[in-house]
């Protein structure tokens, strides 16, 4: 077997745990707030979309990457 | 994977795809922004209604980050930032070009064993974000541009913030100051590359069982895609602000 395949696979399969982790956190807070506070439920939906933009940027940087080692562009 | 269309020119090595999509994208952002902006009304309606939408909607980034002096200054750059990175990004997911070429092409950079690495796939049109070259370009400029103010309002203060509080910390400054660039870059590409790698997976498979996901993967992409282009505007102007913000 290609190593390549291997070492692509484990950055995607870490990339998509460390984004289950993250997103996880996120929308539970988003989750406690709206509880707590339902009328700002609309605040606090665009400020959790923006987070989920900034944390979704390292695990699929990491993706990205593991993709071009899977497909043997780089690497 | 697919394979791009090169050309060498003066030593330097130009990707065909890579310069459609942004001409494209470009002429695009330019057409639109124009028709909308003809027969302007003190009662706007239609087009200029939704642009003056778009406008106030980056206004709120501007005077998020900026004085109200210069966030007037500041607001055509983060339109201009955002409507190029929105339109390219969603471009890429509604149209993707590509066709299958049989026989090699050298002067397009097209040979033989690069075909068939690609088994002929050639891509013709793509996103240009999803090439980390036009990021990189993107972001190191508003890098450039951030440093070049910071020294333009005050040289000392611009270079006593690396020594800030202790002399040792000038290490972590400039660590810091690197990363951002390269982060800014690599969050649009990695984003909108990761999503058009999986639309040609998905559109690759059995048509009746990957239907679905394909769609849905699509819906996300055009979220996805918005959502970044929002957050390139908001990151460019956080950098740029932290250099020529007044000190409290």
């Amino acid at each position: 077997m290609d190593l390549n395949v291997l070492a692509g696979a484990i950055m995607i399969a870490f990339g998509a745990l460390a984004a289950g982790i993250g997103n996880g956190i996120l929308f539970s807070r988003y989750l406690e707030g709206i509880a707590r506070q339902p009328e700002a439920r609309g605040t606090l939906f665009g400020q959790g979309m923006i987070t989920l933009g900034l944390v979704e940027a390292l695990p699929i940087i990491s993706i990205a990457f593991g993709l071009l080692v899977l497909f043997d562009i780089i690497g | 994977m697919e394979i791009t269309p090169k050309i060498k020119f003066l030593g330097l090595t130009f990707d065909l795809t890579v310069m459609i999509g942004t001409l494209v994208t470009a002429i695009l952002v330019l057409l639109i922004v124009l028709l909308a902006s003809r027969g302007r009304n003190m009662r706007p309606k239609g087009a200029q209604n939704f642009f003056e939408m778009v406008i106030e909607f980056i206004q709120g980034i501007t005077n998020m980050m900026l004085d109200s002096k210069r966030a007037v200054k500041y607001l055509g750059f983060a339109v201009t930032i955002f409507l190029f990175v929105f339109i390219a990004n969603e471009l890429g997911v509604i149209v993707m070009i590509t066709s299958n070429v049989t026989g090699p092409i050298p002067s397009l950079g097209l040979t033989k064993e690069a075909l068939d690495s690609a088994e002929g796939a050639v891509s013709w049109f793509k996103s240009p974000t999803s090439d980390i070259n036009v990021t990189v370009a993107m972001a190191f400029a508003i890098f450039i541009y951030s440093h070049f103010m910071g020294i333009k309002k005050s040289a000392k203060g611009y270079l006593g913030h690396y020594v800030q509080p202790y002399a040792w910390m000038l290490p972590l400054h400039l660590i810091d100051e690197l990363a951002k660039p390269v982060t800014h870059a690599a969050r649009l590409w990695a984003n909108i590359f990761a999503g058009e790698v999986l639309i040609i997976i998905l559109a690759e498979g059995t048509k009746y069982l990957t239907f679905i996901p394909l769609m849905a993967w699509i819906g996300f992409s055009l979220f996805v895609g918005a959502i970044q282009a929002y957050i390139f505007t908001v990151l460019a102007m956080v950098y740029i602000s932290q250099k020529i913000a007044d000190e409290h």
